[in-house]
């Protein structure tokens, strides 16, 4: 599970403004997950719906870029198993807001491979990248890429999953900025065979090899419970706070997936 | 009765050579050029030896242990002592590492039995029965079920299992190679036949954890015995269902003549290896698989309509459940709401009365099915699938499907301590044993 590079890129030109204009951060969270390593079946669709509003955050127009303050975003994600160890991923954003109505930001394409089970690894990985394009008027940047490697384990109840993303701006204000690292993290417990609870932990650190000061990073941190209720089934919650003035400082965040196996198969399979 | 005795001691070489041998060693199996496994075996195969004994005759056993763990060999369906049966849970030393064992048995009763190792294998999926330590043990009627031409032996076993999530949210062993008679298709030698033959087919899942569905492409199989005891109802079948441990035998007459696969239904089983090429004389040509649609199976039709109840049988309820450990974990087995050993003890269960008989009712309320195995009994499946009671099937496995109630009656007739378990590995290793003892 991972927040969305339109989100991370937006927090990177945000946090450029705050040190002009000594605001509180502006940024837009479409998806909200870190990744595990596994990967959608082949010849199975993957339809998520991601929706996150922020009930406190940015409320000032920053640089041109709409204010979070009360956004309501939803985000189609619909991603196809290509084989055992690969998948595409492609993103429809939106945003609701009063004011605003109901808005395109804009689209990302993700592909992705995993370790095959073969391998025998002792943790799961895989490897995701993700192209795409958000309107100026929710991210400065429009043109964003970012890389994705996933490390994810199993111990008992315990789950870990860690997500050390790089971003890049293709275009836009900080194209020349170089990479930016943005990780995420979540450690979780199974309560029950259905519920598992648990922290997820996002960041945006600012350019690699010169992060930013502290109180210009992007902090978060969610209290999450996932229901295990069907393997053709993702559904997971959260609220999350933002300590640090460059962030958000209250989002409530929701995932309900739903897979969908359209291959043939025989009655004795 | 339960018959044999029981040696500890080292051997002298003045002894009598013994009838049978079995040496446990580290063995690599070729089950393709490009799959070898490394493994135990009997006799430095996979199977080990063919062993046929005549019913109640004395017989005497030398099992030489040079592996680098204790085992133990089960003589599974065998009415043997609790001390020779092959269970350490039923007071059966194990052998350790160097030392040999010797002791003999009356072995009874007929038909088709197999023996393989009792031990724990855990996280490690080569050991115990992910490994390769089974074998066909014949115990020779005093007239056959059927008539026959000639007997043909085949194991199925999977092999490099690593444990998955399944969809149940559970760890479950999942493989890379299946084989029959430790070959994958195309790799083994076929079997020979000739045309008008009637072949007895004797197969053995040895699966450490799997269902196996058979099919013979060109053939059908007419059922005579399940678990080497003769069916009421013998019945021709388009394809068998085996569950881990049980045993069919069936007889095919060879009236097609070409090249043809006898192997496992499921596509994605058969793509892991098992599966086995029957080759007439003179044909030519390649072997041909017929894909089924569908897996059709029942115990049900090979038993007669129930009989009237015996008056005098006490009824012993078992439960089985899980206990979820963590989605990384596999689930603790729970019997009546205990785990091995705790479901064992004294307070917790009555002993059994030597010639009582009981009925022993499975309620399964796990996501799993579980073939269920006595130990030095026969059993008859009473209550299974849908329909009215049924009589006259004798087993010593059963699945139990998720969800279900099966409900089975045996005489208890051979004292001593019987081990009732799941017959997959694994969940035997996470508690789903317990032991019966006689008053």
């Amino acid at each position: 599970m991972r927040k969305s590079g339109v989100l991370c890129v937006n927090l990177i030109a945000v946090a450029v403004c705050l040190l002009a204009a000594h605001a509180a951060a502006a940024q837009g969270n479409y998806e909200i997950q870190v990744y595990g390593a596994d990967t959608v079946a082949p010849k199975n669709l993957m339809v998520e719906l991601h929706s996150n509003f922020t009930p406190e955050g940015q409320k000032y127009y920053i640089d041109g870029v709409i204010p979070t303050n009360h956004q309501e975003h939803e985000t189609v994600e619909l991603t196809e198993g290509i084989n055992d160890w690969s998948e595409v991923g492609f993103y429809i954003f939106s945003s609701w807001q009063d004011g605003h109505g109901v808005q395109w930001v804009g689209d990302h394409i993700r592909p992705r491979v995993r370790a095959p089970d073969s391998w025998h690894l002792p943790v799961g990985l895989s490897l995701s990248t993700e192209i795409g394009y958000q309107r100026a008027v929710y991210s400065p940047d429009t043109w964003t890429w970012e890389i994705r490697p996933i490390i994810d384990k199993t111990v008992g109840r315990w789950y870990f999953a860690v997500n050390p993303a790089l971003e890049r701006t293709f275009h836009g204000p900080d194209v020349k900025q170089g990479l930016g690292f943005a990780p995420g993290a979540k450690l979780s417990y199974d309560l029950t065979p259905v519920i598992s609870a648990g922290f997820e932990y996002y960041a945006d650190y600012g350019r690699l090899g010169a992060v930013d000061s502290l109180h210009n990073q992007q902090q978060q941190i969610f209290a999450v419970t996932d229901l295990n209720v069907s393997p053709k089934w993702e559904i997971n919650f959260g609220i999350g706070i933002g300590p640090t003035a460059a962030t958000d400082h209250l989002i409530v965040k929701g995932i309900l997936g739903r897979r969908f196996d359209w291959g043939k198969h025989s009655p004795v399979e | 009765m339960a018959a044999g005795s029981l040696a500890l001691s080292r051997l002298s070489s003045a002894q009598t050579a013994p009838g049978v041998v079995l040496e446990i060693a580290p063995y690599t199996l070729e089950a393709s050029p490009k799959h070898h496994i490394r493994t135990v075996a009997y006799n430095g195969r996979v199977p080990g030896p063919l062993i046929r004994m005549r019913e109640g005759q004395q017989q005497s056993v030398e099992i030489r242990n040079k592996s680098a763990n204790p085992e133990i060999v089960h003589w599974h369906g065998l009415f043997l002592p609790s001390e020779i049966d092959g269970a350490m849970e039923e007071g059966t030393p194990m052998i350790a590492p160097g030392a040999t064992t010797r002791y003999t048995m009356q072995p009874s009763p007929a038909g088709f039995r197999w023996y393989h190792t009792h031990t724990f294998a855990g996280k490690d999926l080569t050991k115990a029965q992910f490994g390769g330590l089974h074998g066909f043990l014949l115990i020779e009627p005093g007239s056959n079920p059927a008539p026959y031409d000639r007997e043909v032996f085949l194991a199925l076993h999977d092999w490099n299992g690593h444990f998955m999530s399944s969809d149940d949210g559970y760890m479950n062993p999942v493989y890379e190679v299946s084989t029959i008679n430790g070959k994958m298709l195309g790799f083994g030698d076929p079997i020979q036949v000739k045309s008008g033959e009637r072949v007895l087919l004797h197969i053995l899942n040895s699966s450490p954890t799997d269902v196996h569905w058979i099919s013979f492409s060109g053939h059908t199989l007419k059922v005579i015995a399940l678990d080497g005891n003769p069916v009421p109802q013998p019945q021709t079948v388009p394809m068998l269902r085996l569950a881990p441990a049980e045993r069919v035998s069936a007889i095919v007459e060879m009236n097609n003549p070409g090249q043809w696969v006898l192997g496992e239904v499921r596509k994605h089983v058969q793509v892991a290896g098992m599966g086995i090429v029957f080759e007439y004389a003179n044909a030519g040509g390649t072997p041909i698989w017929n894909q089924p649609e569908d897996l059709v199976w029942s115990y049900r039709q090979f038993a007669n309509p129930a009989a009237s109840p015996s008056p005098a049988i006490t009824p012993i309820s078992l439960t089985f459940d899980a206990k979820f450990q963590g989605h990384g974990n596999e689930e603790l087995w729970l019997i009546n709401g205990l785990t091995y050993p705790q479901n064992s003890a004294p307070d917790k269960f009555p002993r059994l009365q030597a010639g009582q008989r009981y009925r022993l009712i499975l309620h399964n309320k796990s996501m799993d099915d579980h073939p269920i195995h006595l130990h030095r009994h026969t059993f008859e499946v009473r209550a299974v699938e849908k329909g009215p009671e049924i009589s006259g099937l004798l087993k010593d496995v059963v699945l139990v499907p998720a969800g279900t109630t099966v409900e089975v009656e045996f005489l208890a007739n051979h004292p001593g301590k019987t081990l009732l378990h799941c017959h997959q590995q694994d969940h035997m290793d996470r508690g789903f044993m317990m032991v019966f003892d006689y008053a």
